[in-house]
C-alpha cells in the first residue's frame, strides 16, 4: 500500500497539473483590464496558498517534534520548509511579473508584498541554519522553535505591515483582489489551480520527506557501525 | 524562582561592572554605527528627525543583537552553563534572568546612544527625548526577548555569531517598523498619545515574545 502512494499521487499530481494548464492557457477568457499577464494569477494564488500551508506545517511539526519527539516530525518541518520556500519564491516572482506591466513596476513596498518578502527572509534564515548545522538533536530542537517563533509572527506583522502602508499610502492601490473574478469560468480554473497546487504540494512533500528519512537511517547506521568497530578494536 | 532570578542577575551585573565587556563593545558599536549614519545621510536638512529615528534603531538592533547574546554566549565558552542547568533554577527562570540582563545592558547603551543622537543631529534636550524612552525600553525588550532565545545558535553551528542577526532581524522587524515610526514621530515634537498604536504594537510584540521565549526556552538551552 505504501509503495503505491507516491506514484498515486505523481499521477495525480501529473493529471491536475495539465488540466489545470489547459484551463489557464485555453479555456479560461482573457480577462478585459490586465489581458494575458493576468492569466498568471491562476499560478501565483495557488503558490501563496502552498506557501503558507507549508510555513503552518513547519510551526506544527515543531511543536510536535518538541512533544513527542520523533525524528520523523523533524525531517516533516525540513521538508515543508523547503517547499514552503520554494513556493514563497514562485509567489514572489510571478507577482513581479505580473506587476510589471499592470503596476509599471516590479515591485512596490505594498503590504501583501512586504509581508510575503520578510516570510521569505524568516524562512531563508531557517534554511540557511539548517544547512550550515550538523544534523543533531540540539539543532532539531532549536529549528523546531524556531518554525514556532516564526508562524508566531506572521499575525504581527500583517498588522504592522498594513499599519505602516495606510499611514504612508501606496502609490498603486490596485490589486488583483479588486477586479474581482466576474466570470464563472475563472473561478473554476482558480479552483481546478488550487487543487491541482496541493497535490503537487503532498506529492513533493512525501518524496522529500522520503529521502530525508533515508538519510536519517543511513546517519543511525553509520553511528552504529562506528560504535561495532569501536569494540572491535577494543 | 525569585532566588534564581536574583542570583543570576547580580552575578552577571558583578561579571559586567569588573569587566565592562558588554558595555564597552555595546556603547563603541552605537557610537560607530551612528558615525556611520551621520557621514551618510549628513547631520541636517528637514528629514533630521527621520534619519535620527532611524540611526537609533538601527544602532539598537545591530548592536543589541550582538551585546544581548554575549550574556548567554559567555556562559556556554567557559562551561559555566552546565553549572546553571544542574542548579536548582528552571530552564525559564534563566530565561528570565538573561533577558533581565540584556535589557538592562541594551537600556545603558540606549542612554549613551540618546546624548550621542541629540549631539551628533543638533536636536534637543528636552521633553522629545525623554518621550522616546518608554519606545526604545519596549523595542529593546522584544529584541531581548528574540536574542536571549535564539543565541545558543552561535557556538552550536559553524558561523553561528553571524546567523543570529540573520534569524532575529526579519522577525523583530514588525516592532522595528513599530519604534521607527513612533520615534520619528516624537523627535518631530508629536505627544505620546499620536504614537498610541505604535506603542500598543510594541506591547503586543513583546508580550508575545516573551511568552513564546519563557516557554520554549528550555528546548533550546539543554545539550544532548
Amino acid at each position: 500500500m505504501k509503495g503505491y502512494l507516491p506514484v498515486t499521487l505523481a499521477a495525480a499530481t501529473c493529471l491536475s497539473m495539465l488540466t489545470a494548464l489547459y484551463m489557464v492557457f485555453v479555456y479560461v477568457p482573457t480577462e478585459v483590464d490586465q489581458g494575458i499577464v493576468q492569466r498568471i494569477f491562476y499560478f501565483h494564488l495557488p503558490c501563496a496558498w502552498v506557501t503558507f500551508l507549508a510555513f503552518g506545517m513547519v510551526a506544527i511539526a515543531g511543536g510536535l517534534y518538541l512533544w513527542l519527539g520523533h525524528k520523523i516530525w523533524d525531517d516533516l518541518g525540513y521538508a515543508a520548509a523547503e517547499l514552503g520556500m520554494l513556493f514563497c519564491t514562485l509567489v514572489l516572482v510571478t507577482g513581479s511579473i505580473w506587476a510589471k506591466p499592470i503596476w509599471g513596476i516590479w515591485w512596490t513596498w505594498d503590504s501583501r508584498l512586504t509581508t510575503t518578502f520578510i516570510l521569505w527572509l524568516i524562512y531563508g534564515g531557517y534554511l540557511l541554519l539548517r544547512s550550515f548545522a550538523d544534523d543533531t538533536e540540539e539543532i532539531a530542537r532549536f529549528a523546531a522553535v524556531l518554525g514556532i517563533v516564526g508562524v508566531v509572527d506572521v499575525p504581527i506583522i500583517i498588522i504592522s505591515v498594513r499599519l505602516w502602508r495606510t499611514i504612508h499610502p501606496a502609490v498603486l492601490l490596485t490589486r488583483q483582489g479588486e477586479h474581482g473574478l466576474e466570470d464563472p469560468r475563472m473561478v473554476a480554473t482558480l479552483l481546478v489551480s488550487l487543487g491541482a497546487f496541493t497535490i503537487m504540494f503532498v506529492w513533493l512533500l512525501w518524496v522529500r520527506l522520503a529521502t530525508l528519512r533515508l538519510r536519517s537511517r543511513v546517519a543511525t547506521l553509520r553511528r552504529d557501525l562506528a560504535v561495532l568497530e569501536a569494540g572491535a578494536h577494543l | 524562582m525569585l532566588e534564581g532570578f536574583g542570583a543570576i542577575v547580580r552575578k552577571d551585573l558583578r561579571l559586567e561592572v569588573r569587566s565592562g565587556e558588554s558595555t564597552v563593545a555595546l556603547v563603541s558599536l552605537s557610537l560607530l554605527i551612528l558615525v556611520v549614519m551621520v557621514l551618510a545621510f549628513g547631520p541636517g536638512g528637514a528629514r533630521r528627525a527621520e534619519v535620527a529615528a532611524g540611526a537609533l534603531w538601527i544602532a539598537l538592533i545591530f548592536a543589541g543583537t550582538l551585546g544581548a547574546s554575549r550574556a548567554l554566549m559567555a556562559e556556554r565558552e567557559s562551561g559555566c552553563i552546565r553549572g546553571l542547568l544542574l542548579s536548582p533554577v528552571e530552564p525559564a527562570t534563566i530565561y528570565a534572568a538573561k533577558l533581565a540582563v540584556a535589557l538592562i545592558f541594551m537600556a545603558e547603551a540606549g542612554v549613551a546612544v540618546l546624548v550621542m543622537l541629540v549631539l551628533f543631529f543638533n536636536l534637543e534636550f528636552g521633553g522629545g527625548l525623554l518621550r522616546l524612552i518608554p519606545v526604545f525600553l519596549l523595542g529593546a525588550l522584544g529584541l531581548s526577548a528574540l536574542c536571549t532565545l535564539l543565541a545558543t545558535v552561535s557556538g552550536r553551528v559553524r558561523a553561528g555569531g553571524m546567523l543570529l542577526p540573520v534569524l532575529v532581524v526579519p522577525l523583530f522587524t514588525p516592532a522595528l517598523i513599530a519604534g521607527s515610526k513612533a520615534s520619528a514621530a516624537l523627535l518631530a515634537g508629536q505627544s505620546l498619545g499620536a504614537v498610541a498604536t505604535w506603542l500598543k504594537l510594541l506591547c503586543a510584540f513583546d508580550v508575545l515574545f516573551v511568552t513564546a521565549g519563557y516557554l520554549l526556552f528550555e528546548h533550546v538551552i539543554l545539550e544532548d
